[in-house]
């Protein structure tokens, strides 16, 4: 069954059921997302890599209890893979099985650039699907400016046009978040369309309770100790810098080890968990493991 | 407060949201009537009850980018705290996205009253004629101050290019031209009708891009730009190979693939530093013949050398060396800075005996000269 839009009354009823799926929300983003379900606007969430951008999407198809349909862009992304695509194996197949079949050219042709020759992809899927899904475009800055040119048309019409076919209505407007990480600016018309937020690293309270929220059993303190760390080389130059699917990374795999504080061995011997970079492993430990430590003491 | 007590100073909150819009619009915020429209949805959902709610839904609605969110703060506390007398001098503009791009005649003022108190703001807030001017400006002759936002530009400018070559290269279709023989020859377990087509793949072409910077002393303004322009430039062309030198010649393509360009140049100028002193062109260009050009020239490749032309070697060094070069590639490019000094022949020794072998000379004295050679690298 789908969730009723119009029983959201206030943004506050979204971060708690977002809380209880697991999905630590702030004020600011709660806000937007009831202002997405009232309004129907794309939403745009730019930042870093590792801040829970595409969480937010898989959060909201679960809250609304509806498909969450994505698109993962990629420079070169075309219609075919994006939109849709005919099975011409198939289309081949059928006019042979036809072959003696007395139908007439336009009764053959008719047939074949039918709705089972159709293959689907996730921009048809969202547009055509039974009930509002929500529809990811998932690193919106990799794909081309034609691509983005192609989709200002369909989130401004909801609707797509397939020359053999005619033109596609959508049934239900589907809820689009978009995100990007900034490689490169995208059009102001798009960005018009859409809703903007940008979503940077949390606070330390906020992320001692997202490591919590996915590692209930482990100890407050050695979390509140971790997240130190972390936050203590995000501040450094570094190449990739860890978000927070490093930190939560990092926390099971000190609770695998079976580690119970924070030491300097204990870090130099997960740090892989936390940067992936050699350049960074080495930056680091070539200051020192235990001053990084003690860095974070300090606080 | 709740906004909808009191509309600063209009008599309705639909009006004050109108309001605000305008506010918005004259400051530079590039919002047109479907953000005010937006705006009064949301106004309309039950939002307003809570001033944060509020503001985080109309920032939502007006900003498109991280750095215009501490401009709407301050307009947005400004205006619904029923002061907008101080909007103008209260909002911050450092750091804004689109400023530059629309030139609002306001915001030159605010820009021009900002100067005289602080001056650093300046740069952002010029209008566009600066920038035409800087862009025409001859990179040895930029004050210390423009020298900065010219580095800014310039980087923009730069990366914009490099992306849309890239685009270019890239831009092959998918799938290659239909082989049919191999069409054929699969048809036939399914009783000689094509269902598996089977396409020609194009083999990739990797471009490949030679570039020699001359660092030398009397190059010294340009090449800082210089650097960094082949700094942009790597991202397009995986094969790009550079080389600087002023007295001996030194390989830098591995230097140049790091990530953080700042300690490049930093390590780069360090060791250049050593170099200082007369320019041998011939010299470097023997090394490079002797030690690189067979590994990394193959008939195909484009060279760009930049440099003054400025030699205090033998020019017939420099003729014979180049004359080898040019043998090895496709195109031999000389990008001379000097050339764009108005009434400049090439009558240095140097330049003269270079001249004969080189397919396109032209300059890089400022951020256009450079910008024009997009069309010539396309065909790289």
């Amino acid at each position: 069954m789908q969730f009723d839009h119009g029983a959201v009354s206030a943004p506050d009823f979204i971060s708690d059921q977002f809380d209880k799926l697991g999905y630590v929300v702030d004020e600011e983003l709660s806000t937007i997302l009831f202002l997405m379900l009232k309004l129907g606007k794309p939403l745009l969430l730019e930042g870093p890599p590792g801040v829970g951008k595409t969480e937010v999407a898989t959060s909201l198809a679960k809250f609304l209890n509806t498909e969450l349909l994505r698109l993962q862009c990629y420079e070169g992304l075309d219609v075919h893979s994006a939109v849709y695509e005919w099975n011409y194996q198939k289309q081949l197949l059928s006019i042979k099985i036809q072959e003696n079949m007395h139908r007439s050219e336009s009764e053959k042709e008719a047939h074949i650039f039918g709705e089972e020759f159709l293959l689907k992809r996730p921009l048809l899927k969202a547009i055509t699907s039974p009930q509002a899904p929500v529809l990811l475009i998932d690193e919106i800055d990799r794909a081309d400016e034609e691509f983005e040119a192609f989709l200002l048309e369909l989130l401004s019409a909801f609707q797509i046009s397939i020359p053999e076919m005619g033109t596609v209505k959508a049934l239900h407007k589907p809820l689009v978040i978009l995100t990007s990480n900034r490689t490169r600016e995208l059009s102001d018309a798009l960005k018009r369309r859409c809703l903007y937020h940008w979503v940077n690293y949390p606070d330390m309270e906020k992320e001692i309770r997202i490591v919590h929220k996915h590692l209930p059993d482990m100890q407050e303190q050695l979390i509140r100790e971790l997240v130190r760390v972390v936050h203590t080389l995000r501040e450094q130059k570094l190449d990739k810098s860890p978000g927070i699917a490093e930190t939560i990374d990092w926390a099971s795999a000190l609770l695998a080890l079976g580690y119970r504080e924070l030491t300097e061995e204990s870090i130099a011997k997960s740090l892989g968990c936390v940067l992936k970079s050699t350049d960074d492993i080495n930056s680091i430990k070539l200051q020192g493991i235990a001053s990084l430590l003690a860095a974070t003491k300090i606080n | 407060m709740n906004p909808s007590q009191h509309f600063s100073g209009f008599s309705s909150l639909e009006q004050a949201i109108v309001g605000f819009g305008q506010q918005a619009r004259e400051l530079g915020f590039n919002v047109g009537v479907q953000e005010t429209i937006d705006s009064l949805l949301a106004a309309t959902s039950g939002i307003t009850a809570n001033k944060d709610h509020f503001r985080y839904a109309l920032k939502a609605i007006y900003c498109c980018a991280e750095e215009d969110s501490e401009a709407f703060d301050a307009l947005f506390n400004a205006f619904w705290n029923k002061r907008r007398h101080l909007i103008e001098s209260k909002v911050n503009f450092k750091n804004r996205s689109n400023l530059q791009k629309k030139g609002v005649p306001s915001l030159v003022m605010v820009g021009q009253g900002k100067q005289e108190e602080g001056g650093t703001d300046t740069k952002n807030v010029s209008g566009a004629n600066d920038m035409a001017r800087l862009r025409k400006t001859d990179f040895s002759r930029l004050s210390e101050m423009d020298s900065k936002w010219m580095e800014e530009i310039a980087q923009k400018l730069w990366e914009q290019m490099s992306m849309r070559l890239k685009r270019k290269l890239k831009a092959t279709p998918r799938e290659g031209q239909l082989d049919l023989k191999r069409t054929i020859r699969a048809s036939l377990s399914y009783g000689g009708d094509p269902i598996k087509l089977q396409y020609k793949n194009r083999k990739p072409r990797k471009p490949r891009l030679i570039t020699i910077l001359d660092v030398s002393g009397s190059m010294d303004k340009y090449s800082f730009f210089l650097l960094r322009f082949l700094f942009a430039l790597r991202s397009c062309f995986e094969k790009l190979e550079t080389f600087i030198f002023s007295t001996q010649l030194m390989r830098i393509t591995e230097e140049l693939q790091a990530k953080n360009l700042d300690y490049t140049l930093a390590m780069l100028s360090s060791q250049a530093n050593h170099w200082s002193g007369g320019t041998r062109i011939g010299e470097c260009f023997k090394t490079f013949n002797d030690q690189h050009a067979k590994r990394i020239l193959n008939g195909d490749s484009t060279v760009i050398i930049l440099s003054d032309g400025l030699d205090t070697g033998d020019p017939e060094d420099l003729a014979r060396e180049l004359k080898k070069i040019k043998l090895r590639t496709r195109q031999l490019v000389w990008l001379n800075p000097l050339k764009g000094m108005q009434g400049y022949e090439p009558v240095q020794k140097g330049m003269r005996a270079a001249l004969p072998e080189v397919d396109v000379f032209k300059s890089a004295h400022n951020l256009d000269s450079i910008l024009e050679l997009e069309k010539l690298l396309m065909h790289v």
